[in-house]
């Protein structure tokens, strides 16, 4: 009778304990995408000043301006997924590396204080970026590790748990910029 | 700055002189330690034979005399030796570094690094501070010893850390605490078993694992901030701290607190002494020293601590 009263007891314990560490994950995943969400939020500030300063010189590239500030506002509407802020973030960050590498082009520009500015701040917001996303891919990795491995999965599917999206380095970034194709 | 070779040529060549003198002194030291303790070892063993008895006495005033007739007897030898050897050593990497002999890096850094419990003895020798760059960095000699008590009631020391301790600027800004130490847990344990006790770790923050499988094998993070812990170990970072971790080929504890990060580099014995029984035109004694100063100096640019970002400009 006691015996099988402990086991009864033990077996709780252990559900009670995967369930909450699957909780616990979930919830790091979503906090730690929210401070993602912060310095997203930084980098789409910078983006109409950058606009800004930069539309005079750039006539050539005017349709690269153009998209950054469309997928900015696209990026600030309320209530995106979160799969749909990582998409974007990929495309906006693409999109704001080749603005920066036409700046090159530009002396008037490279030398504008301004400018400059603005390029060391968002170098500095990428930094900040880079290190949420990182912290965000680990969270879900370990999330979507206990989701599938032997006991936690069981579990995870009672609890009606997917898989979560991590932000992948678009394949365009990774390669190097080609400057001629460009500008031709 | 200069490089390990440059530095060699340095040791070989301009302090070749002040060497030869010192080499001098050194064999005449030896000579003279090696007599002492004849003298004393004889004197121990005519007082055991003639007391016929408090051995533990004889034993204990021989350990005690004998550590005081040595430190006496390689006091001016030392001073010569720093002040002709190592003064110069530092001052041909940077003139502008002021060298002391006597002090150290003080308690409250030792501290406020969190990389090691509090000491009850911290004592040390080679401090140098000054400026490389525009970056404020000092380091020194440490040893942070621990006082304990036997079921005797006798007072033991046990060692905390002992190696070189350096601080230095940190060029990112950051307001959290991160802590890299040598992994030991993962290495013993294997990476299931080890990553488990690392989490569980209770005199330490959350645990952040880092996205570089070499580093990751070699160091645990410890931060009280995920982001922000990724934020200061850059994939650039941890590349560069693996490979001053290899060049120092000893254990390396660094930590992020502040402005400051701190790195503590286990030696176990006191460094730029120099040698008694072995040559200093030695090869292998004269790279420790070279070694050794240019790991130290060397951070700034190892660590591109002088590459400022817009923030902190």
């Amino acid at each position: 009778m006691s015996t099988s009263l402990i086991i009864l007891a033990v077996l709780a314990l252990v559900l009670v304990l995967m369930y909450n560490s699957l909780v616990g994950k979930k919830n790091q995943v979503e906090n730690i995408f929210a401070s993602v969400d912060t310095v997203l939020k930084k980098r789409y500030d910078l983006i109409p000043n950058l606009v800004a300063s930069v539309s005079k010189y750039m006539e050539h590239e005017k349709s690269l301006l153009e998209e950054v500030t469309k997928l900015r506002s696209e990026a600030t509407k309320p209530n995106l997924s979160d799969a749909h802020k990582i998409a974007l973030d990929a495309k906006v960050t693409s999109a704001l590396g080749s603005i920066m590498v036409a700046v090159e082009a530009y002396p008037e520009l490279k030398a504008n204080e301004n400018v400059m500015h603005l390029q060391h701040t968002l170098h500095e917001v990428e930094e900040q970026i880079s290190a949420a996303r990182r912290a965000y891919n680990q969270a879900v990795t370990d999330y979507n590790n206990a989701i599938e491995m032997i006991p936690t999965s069981f579990m995870a599917s009672l609890m009606h748990y997917g898989r979560k999206q991590v932000f992948e380095i678009d394949v365009s970034e990774r390669q190097n910029v080609n400057v001629k194709e460009l500008f031709s | 700055m200069k490089s390990i070779s440059e530095l060699t040529d340095f040791y070989y060549k301009t302090l070749y002189p002040t060497l030869e003198k010192l080499e001098k002194d050194r064999k005449n030291l030896s000579h003279r330690i090696i007599m002492v303790g004849i003298f004393l070892t004889v004197v121990a063993g005519v007082a055991a034979y003639s007391l016929q008895g408090f051995y533990e006495f004889v034993l204990f005033a021989y350990i005690a005399l004998g550590g005081i007739a040595y430190k006496f007897l390689l006091h001016d030898y030392t001073h010569e030796f720093k002040m002709s050897v190592i003064k110069p050593l530092v001052h041909s990497i940077d003139a502008s570094l002021p060298y002391s002999s006597t002090t150290h890096i003080s308690e409250y850094l030792f501290e406020a690094s969190k990389l090691f419990s509090s000491p009850d003895k911290l004592s040390g020798n080679d401090y140098v501070k000054g400026q490389i760059d525009g970056i404020n960095i000092q380091f020194s000699d440490l040893h942070a010893q621990k006082k304990h008590q036997n079921s005797k009631g006798k007072d033991t020391w046990s060692t905390i850390f002992q190696g070189l301790f350096i601080v230095a600027d940190f060029n990112k800004h950051f307001s959290g605490e991160t802590i890299v130490l040598p992994d030991s847990a993962q290495s013993t344990f294997g990476e299931l078993i080890g990553q488990w006790l690392q989490s569980n770790n209770a005199a330490r923050d959350e645990l952040v694992k880092m996205d570089d499988p070499e580093f990751e094998k070699e160091f645990v993070v410890y931060s009280n901030d995920q982001i922000e812990a990724r934020y200061i170990l850059s994939h650039a970072l941890m590349k560069k701290l693996l490979d001053f971790k290899h060049k120092s080929a000893h254990p390396v504890y660094i930590s992020f607190v502040g402005t400051h990060i701190y790195m503590a580099i286990s030696y176990d014995k006191d460094l730029f002494e120099p040698s008694v029984f072995r040559s200093l035109l030695e090869y292998k004694v004269a790279m420790e020293y070279v070694k050794t100063l240019h790991l130290a100096i060397g951070v700034v640019e190892e660590l591109k601590l002088n590459q400022k970002l817009w923030s902190k400009r």
